[in-house]
């Protein structure tokens, strides 16, 4: 996917900041982060837990403000832009509504803009398509396991056909091989869909195989250490997670940790 | 059939143990991709009927109550408490008298009865539109959570009278009396009910930018249901004993005020058969409740199977 | 002054204002009803507030005493019905059996109106004080019995296998496991419980019973309008009563089981 489809960056963070007041103590999260995400690029954020990567994430959601520093989001503030509904956010859990059928889980987002009920209907067929769920349409969340779960709250997170999807660790509370078949899934909607996407994750081997970019962010304080280009091409095939370039890709990330 | 018995007893202190899942907790199950098969319904064959009625669960207690019943009707109480029969009749007087007063322990079962389902659901409604406020307007709403549970302090005995001077001897002030008993216990459920939300179903609100009745109408009020039926479960039986309380004192009709009157004129069978019947309705009551339950939160954990 | 700004910014000033705000509300439709509207039985049906208090201090000995008498014969029976109650539990938790042969009359306890009992065992025992005793017990035990089975169950059963890892005896288990996990449980079932208590309590005083505020009550309402603000300052003192009640398990409970995240100072956001 090409990495300079315009020149203005999608998402831009210029030494964004972000301090908590705990207990006795003042937490720096965040220190001085800098950086740009191209339209229609997939970038990961990488790092073990306590660096921030969740913070930046929710900070791009307009889900808390900085203390310090500047984001930008499809050409607008971080509220606008949620305001706008620029953007889609799944996170770690499903955070589905029991008491909803599949189908009208999806098309939440839609119910609440006012969109009307037929097209809201042929939406939810569509994007049961996109993630293969076709059959479940009727069924109720808890009757589908917890990797279809997520795949209907990425469906969601997709309804408004978001510029941008935000993902915070969506796969982690699966198993590993859930999880490989999905990050195969979600290339595939992307493609489709063709948005940008940022995805928080630790797993460097996942931020490899799905992202043109990875952020590589360190602890104590939150910081940007390293940017790492994947060059992997494009489609990625479940292949590539053998080949040696692949290995050697995630030795770098490992190196470029700092202070872990 | 395993009981899980102690999920039925719905109490207000009981810090929402039973709902203690989120509504939104998702069931991680990493199996392939199957749906459960849609089950149970299904059989409902003669023998399962059978196997149902006489497994221990049922015949354990329906056994000890006959025993019970039995040891009374042989005056066995009577001997350890030095009771005579005008202070505690036998079993088979109470039934006596209930058969020979049918039409008229009937008529003043139902008057009772719409004292108590009318109160309740009016001090219900009124329960919930505190919760709403308190939910609503945290800092100023809550203030008025606070006096409904002080009201809740004040004895039923001292409403009787109260309600009676506001409004009456009619059924009016009885139907208050339980409106008043019932508000405290739905206002602090539904309360616990629309706060117990997951946070991350909350933030998700906030980046659809869903204004705050919005994040009522699609996520609060749903997910206060469970909590909600809880408090009606508990209310079923409260507004039985209000109506009743409420006969007792200032009344010309109903259960309480048969039960009074028995009394009174050392009627004892008739007073018993009064209370087996109130016993009776507000069983049923509970159980009206309950399959309302099933139909209005047939998605809850506590229903599924 | 410094001090006046938690008050301000907490949930305390609120309360305050709503309370002002009902106390202002009741003695101006109070004069509404006695000056403009000229309701009959306008005092009896809401007296003056600073009327009430002033009776509620001028007889503050009486009432206390009555109010003491009450409170006191509530407390012992809610004593042995929490006792009664709680064993009950322990024993519904040892044996299936037992749970299965009372568990449906625990619930249909809960549906008779236990109120309505009062009166008939007042008839049987004649006695009020230990009608009143019967009638508190009675009405604690089942809330009791039922809660505190409910924390016991709470268990979690890795910490059941914990204990079984270390050869842990019965009846350490149940000591060091399983009853503090029930107190939570334990604590929910006596605070529903007390209140109810001492209202049962007052029922049976109203049947024709010596001391105890009921009677206080229903002797001034009888007495009609011209006593109508000492049955009122009953009825507060009455509340009042429930309301301690409540306030003081409440206060044992911190004692006790003060881990309880409802106890903890909420922390802030992560």
């Amino acid at each position: 996917m090409s990495l300079l489809a315009t020149n203005i960056p999608e998402i831009q963070l210029e030494n964004v900041e972000m301090r908590y007041r705990a207990e006795a103590a003042e937490v720096l999260a965040l220190h001085q982060v800098s950086l740009d995400i191209a339209k229609g690029e997939f970038v990961s954020l990488l790092g073990p837990s306590g660096c921030g990567k969740t913070t930046l994430l929710r900070l791009m959601a307009d889900l808390i403000a900085p203390t310090g520093g500047n984001i930008v989001v499809a050409g607008k503030s971080a509220k606008e832009a949620r305001l706008a509904q620029k953007y889609g956010i799944v996170f770690q859990s499903p955070v589905l509504y029991d008491w909803r059928k599949v189908k009208h889980n999806i098309t939440l987002p839609l119910e609440l803009m006012g969109v009307k009920k037929s097209i809201r209907e042929e939406r939810a067929l569509e994007l049961l398509d996109l993630v293969g769920l076709q059959s479940f349409a009727d069924k109720y969340p808890w009757q589908l396991s917890g990797g279809m779960q997520q795949r209907v709250a990425i469906a969601r997170a997709l309804s408004m056909e978001p510029e941008i999807l935000l993902m915070d660790e969506p796969f982690s509370a699966l198993d590993e091989f859930t999880r490989e078949r999905l990050n195969e899934e979600l290339l595939s909607v992307w493609s489709k869909v063709q948005n940008t996407i940022v995805f928080v994750t630790h797993s460097i081997p996942e931020s490899i195989f799905l992202s043109d970019r990875v952020f590589v962010l360190s602890p104590h304080p939150g910081r940007l250490s390293a940017v790492v280009e994947i060059p992997l091409p494009r489609p990625r095939t479940a292949e590539m997670r053998n080949s040696p370039e692949f290995f050697e890709l995630i030795a770098s990330i490992r190196d470029s940790f700092e202070g872990v | 059939m395993e009981t899980n018995s102690v999920r039925e007893a719905s109490f207000i202190g009981s810090s929402g143990k039973d709902m203690a899942q989120p509504a939104l907790t998702a069931t991680q199950k990493n199996a392939v991709a199957v749906p459960k098969p849609a089950e149970a319904t299904a059989s409902r064959g003669g023998s399962r009927m059978l196997k149902r009625i006489f497994s221990p669960g049922v015949l354990l207690p329906v056994l000890a109550g006959v025993l019970f019943l039995g040891l009374w009707e042989f005056e066995f109480f009577h001997k350890i408490f030095d009771l005579k029969k005008y202070q505690l009749p036998l079993p088979t007087a109470i039934a006596t008298t209930m058969r020979d007063n049918f039409s008229m322990l009937l008529s003043y079962t139902g008057y009772t009865l719409t004292e108590a389902v009318l109160g309740m659901l009016v001090g219900s409604a009124i329960g919930f539109l505190i919760a709403l406020a308190a939910t609503a307007w945290p800092r100023w709403g809550s203030g008025s959570l606070t006096l409904v549970a002080a009201l809740n302090a004040v004895p039923i005995v001292a409403l009787a009278p109260i309600m009676n001077l506001w409004f009456g001897d009619g059924i009016g002030s009885r139907i208050a009396i339980v409106t008043a008993t019932t508000m405290a216990a739905m206002a602090i459920n539904a309360y616990k009910g629309m706060a117990a939300i997951d946070p991350l179903a909350l933030d998700l609100m906030h980046s659809y930018a869903a204004g705050k009745p919005a994040v009522f109408r699609y996520l609060r009020i749903q997910s206060s249901l469970p909590y909600v039926f809880t408090a009606l479960k508990i209310n079923a039986t409260a507004s039985m004993i209000g109506a009743i309380v409420g006969e007792f004192f200032f009344s010309s009709k109903g259960l309480g005020y048969l039960l009074s009157n028995s009394i009174k004129v050392a009627k004892m069978p008739l007073g018993w058969s009064c209370i087996v019947l109130a016993a009776i309705a507000g069983v049923l009551f509970y159980l009206v409740v309950e399959r309302l339950e099933k139909v209005f939160i047939k998605w809850h954990p506590s229903q599924r199977k | 002054m410094k001090g006046g700004s938690i008050f301000v910014r907490g949930r305390l000033l609120p309360l305050f204002v709503w309370i002002f705000g009902l106390l202002l509300i009741w003695e101006g439709t109070s004069w509404m009803l006695l000056h403009v509207v000229e309701t009959p039985l306008a005092q009896s049906k809401l007296p003056y507030v600073h009327e009430v208090l002033s009776t509620l201090w001028k007889y503050s000995g009486t009432l206390l005493k009555e109010g003491a008498a009450t409170f006191g014969n509530a407390g012992v029976g809610f004593l042995i019905g929490a006792v009664a109650g709680a064993s009950l539990a322990v024993l519904m938790s040892l044996s299936k059996t037992i749970e299965q042969l009372t568990f449906p009359y625990a619930i249909a306890s809960q549906m008779i109106p236990i109120l309505g009992l009062a009166p008939i065992i007042y008839g049987i025992v004649r006695d009020e004080q230990t009608s009143r005793i019967i009638i508190s017990g009675y009405i604690t035990f089942f809330p009791v019995a039922l809660n505190m089975l409910r924390g016991l169950r709470s268990v979690d059963p890795s910490a059941l296998e914990l204990m079984h890892s270390y050869a842990a005896k019965p009846w350490a288990v149940y000591w060091k496991l399983r009853f503090p996990a029930a107190l939570p449980g334990l604590f929910g079932g006596l605070k529903i419980a007390a209140p109810l208590a001492v209202t049962g309590a007052i029922l049976v005083e109203l049947m024709g019973a010596q001391h105890g505020i009921g009677v206080i009550m229903l002797r001034n309402l009888y007495y009609g309008s011209s006593h109508t603000y000492m049955f009122w300052s009953t009825v507060i003192v009455g509340a009042l009563l429930g309301i301690v009640s409540y306030w003081l398990i409440s206060l044992i409970e911190r004692l006790v089981a003060p881990w309880q995240p409802e106890f903890r100072p909420k922390g802030g956001s992560r």
